[in-house]
């Protein structure tokens, strides 16, 4: 995949998506509790994580993936928010530092990496075979009979 | 299973290809005289190349407007006003009640009779704006989304609002497990801590989650954003539901009726901030990944047909190709894992989930099911082995019980109108539910087969009321896993499909002109004495927290502190400290027994020398009742009683409740 040109609006979401970390992060040297500071933070462990995998798409997604992307990012990002607080209470090695530093590291990297064919990001035919369509294509998630030839 | 085998018994693969080069259904017209408003589900296909609509997010939505921003307002326009007139009058009614809602004298019926009329009345106008807006569910799928998220709110919010404490006592006893997270730095899963606490050490996914926020937001403790959590998981809830029944049906109706109706019915308690309501969101994550993404090549069969399908079913969606399952799995892992360092039982009724799905041709993932298996053994046996050894320990003597393991708690039934109440609604509920998925499943062959693992989904986690009654709560917990397959079949029965011409099929239209409200209605009013009923419970003034935890603090460490019940707000209040026993929490003929004499009964069981407290507050009195510890009037006689014996000294006395300290010395 091409690298992203920050003029395309995708490139500008994955630039604001690894900004928001980092965001996160420095609001938390604001006074505790508040809405400056819960709000980003709870904005970006609760749906960052999970949009830096599904957002980086390649091409025209196919009908769904709106609600998938907003269905899916907020679930996976809280799995991945509590593996990591796991991980770091397991290890004695809690701070609000690391915890969102580890966060805001991997949205990072992850928003950085081209655009992986993960389920909900997926476009085009679900399977090569004869009928396969040019890649871009957009696919009707009601649209029948296109896979059933593996 | 052969739902993936042709007429002929063949597999699918020619078949597939036929219906592949079926030509689309042709677009119904508007407007029918049974389908006036035009909500049958749209049949015609696009041409490829269309972007998705935001607000027609599965893709289904016919007419397709313009782009961005137009389209949404585009869904508001025309009709909008009749939309949105019950919405307006819904909100200024539940905004005028709330606060006249008198939680803060809560007496047998819980909320029930504290709230006013015209919190009721805003509640049946969102109902019946809900049944307006499905008549153009077609065409502007964005109402009843409208709707349901504001009766999420109109249901859920009151207490989030209004308390100025923490809801539910188990609500609290998390809060308690966060704050010593937090104290701790660190997890003790090899430490043994009374009352079966050392389970949420070796399941602390959950709690380091809520612990990170809470130092993130920088706030004192969960108690700050705990009430909120039965909002947030049913927002984040509704998407996943929606997913997952767009998959088995093109009927916006139907989609949109499920899920009104598994919000009404998810009345169990589970959606407070737990290991299991999150846990439980979790779960619907992987289950709408699997129904979505996880189709084996040539596995469809005829369900690709609209011939074949029921008018309101979808066809079975696109395949995906062994590398993308593969990729997918990827992606599923840390769900999955989170789902293990959560929580104990929902990876096993995940693991039985994906192993019923896999029964299907369309959904035999067994490289999922062995890596959510793998995923959960290894917890078990590493993080969870005491907890896991224990219960396996056990199971000999609890495999087959199936009455015991299916007994809700651990006493007798609930006793006074209340709580009596709450117990035939709950019966009410499951039953009317029950009934009409029964009911979709037998009439609705066709929809049943295309949907067939939404209702092995649902019956998936059933076996393990054979197996263990999980601390009197398994039933609830199966009742909660069935419920999203339930839920979609009992719409169904009340949602008949659009366009079928047969004489049933009209007369089944006209009836659920009337059966529809009807059946929505009578559910809100199942649901609010199931969710409210016991409110008495749930609310605690702040004055009895303020007792109960001068109690635990005047009590010096490794102290015994008795309670009739643990289920009052900081029952858990720094629980290493103290060891808990909840006295009536066990068979009521042996209750009787204690009551009796209540103070020689529990100096019986105080170890000596054993430094010992009693807190005795209203909230015990009304969970006693609500739990059916003891009957009518035994709290009263029990807490005279100790206030009365020699062998326990009144140390703190209010309307807030009473706390007593046990005297050896005076037992001679």
């Amino acid at each position: 995949m091409a690298r992203p040109r920050l003029t395309t609006p995708l490139a500008r979401s994955r630039a604001a998506l690894a900004a928001s970390g980092w965001v996160a992060l420095a609001v938390t040297a604001l006074p505790g509790g508040s809405p400056l500071r819960w709000i980003p933070v709870l904005a970006f462990v609760g749906l960052a994580p999970g949009l830096a995998l599904l957002l980086p798409r390649p091409a025209a997604p196919r009908p769904g993936a709106g609600l998938e992307l907003f269905a899916f990012a907020a679930p996976l990002s809280l799995s991945l928010a509590t593996l990591t607080a796991t991980g770091l209470f397991l290890a004695a090695a809690f701070s609000v530092g690391a915890f969102l530093g580890i966060l805001a590291g991997f949205v990072t990297v992850a928003a950085l990496l081209p655009g992986v064919p993960l389920p909900a990001a997926g476009s085009g035919p679900e399977e090569p075979g004869p009928d396969a369509r040019p890649a871009g294509t957009a696919f009707r998630f009601r649209e029948r009979g296109r896979d059933g030839t593996g | 299973m052969s739902e993936g085998t042709g007429p002929d018994g063949r597999e699918q693969g020619a078949a597939t290809a036929t219906a592949d080069t079926a030509p689309p259904r042709p677009e119904e017209p508007a407007g029918t005289p049974d389908d006036p408003a035009g909500a049958a589900p749209p049949r015609a296909e696009e041409p490829a190349g269309t972007p998705p609509a935001p607000e027609d997010p599965a893709g289904a939505a016919p007419p397709r407007p313009p782009a961005g921003t137009a389209r949404g307002l585009a869904a508001l326009r025309g009709p909008a006003a009749l939309a949105l007139a019950p919405l307006l009058v819904a909100a200024a009614l539940w905004l005028w009640s709330l606060s006249r809602i008198g939680f803060r004298s809560i007496d047998e019926f819980g909320l029930l009779d504290r709230f006013p009329v015209s919190f009721y009345a805003s509640l049946v106008v969102l109902t019946l704006g809900f049944v307006l807006t499905l008549r153009r569910a077609g065409t502007a799928p964005a109402w009843p989304a409208v709707y349901s998220v504001a009766m999420l709110f109109a249901l859920k919010a009151p207490p989030a609002i209004l308390y100025d404490t923490v809801r539910y006592a188990w609500a609290s006893k998390h809060d308690a497990i966060i704050t010593r997270l937090l104290a701790e730095g660190t997890v003790h899963p090899g430490a043994e801590l009374t009352g079966g606490m050392s389970a949420y050490d070796q399941w602390p996914g959950f709690f380091a989650l809520d612990a990170a926020l809470v130092r993130a937001f920088g706030v004192e403790a969960a108690a700050s954003f705990i009430n909120w959590a039965p909002v947030v998981l049913g927002l984040l809830t509704l998407p996943l539901l929606l997913l997952v029944y767009r998959t088995f049906s093109d009927d916006w109706r139907l989609v949109w009726t499920a899920v009104w109706i598994f919000q009404l019915a998810n009345w169990v308690g589970q959606d407070y901030l737990s290991p299991q309501g999150f846990s439980y969101l979790l779960y619907l994550t992987v289950l709408a990944v699997v129904v979505r993404h996880f189709v084996r090549p040539g596995s469809a069969g005829p369900l690709r047909d609209r011939a074949f399908l029921d008018p309101a079913a979808a066809a079975v969606p696109p395949a995906t190709t062994a590398r993308r399952r593969a990729v997918a799995v990827v992606l599923l892992v840390p769900v999955v894992a989170a789902v293990n360092a959560s929580h104990q039982l929902t990876p096993l009724m995940l693991c039985m989930t994906l192993a019923a799905l896999c029964l299907t041709r369309r959904y035999r993932n067994l490289g999922l099911l062995a890596v959510s298996g793998a995923l959960m053994l290894a917890w078990y046996l590493t993080m969870g082995r005491e907890l896991f050894l224990g219960t396996l320990a056990t199971l000999r003597e609890k495999l087959g019980d199936l009455l015991g393991n299916s007994r809700p708690g651990f006493a007798g039934d609930p006793t006074g109108p209340g709580p009596e109440l709450v117990g035939n609604a709950n019966v009410l509920m499951i039953l009317v539910l029950g009934g009409l998925a029964v009911a979709a499943v037998l009439l609705r062959r066709r929809l049943a087969r295309s949907a067939l693992p939404l209702i092995l989904a649902a019956g998936a986690s059933a076996p393990l009321v054979a197996v263990n009654d999980y601390g009197g709560e398994m039933i609830f917990r199966v009742y909660l896993f069935g419920l999203p397959g339930a839920a979609f079949f009992a719409a169904a029965a009340i949602v008949p499909a659009a366009g079928a011409a047969s004489r049933a099929a009209l007369a089944a239209r006209r009836a659920a002109v009337v059966a529809l409200p009807l059946a929505l209605v009578a559910m809100l009013a199942g649901f609010l004495p199931s969710y409210y009923g016991k409110e008495g419970m749930h609310y605690v003034q702040p004055g009895e927290i303020e007792l109960t935890r001068r109690a635990f603090d005047r009590a010096p460490e490794g102290a015994l502190v008795l309670a009739a019940t643990g289920a009052f707000t900081d029952a858990y209040y720094r629980y290493d400290r103290y060891e808990r026993w909840f006295f009536t929490e066990q068979e009521v003929d042996e209750n009787l027994r204690m009551l009796k004499d209540p103070a020689g009964y529990l100096a019986g069981g105080i170890p000596a020398g054993r430094p010992a407290y009693v807190i005795l507050t209203p909230t015990q009195a009304e969970a006693v009742i609500g739990e059916g510890y003891l009957p009518p009037g035994g709290f009263a006689t029990l807490t005279d009683s100790l206030k009365k014996s020699p062998l326990f000294a009144v140390v703190e006395e209010s309307r807030f409740g009473v706390v007593l300290r046990y005297r050896p010395t005076t037992t001679g």
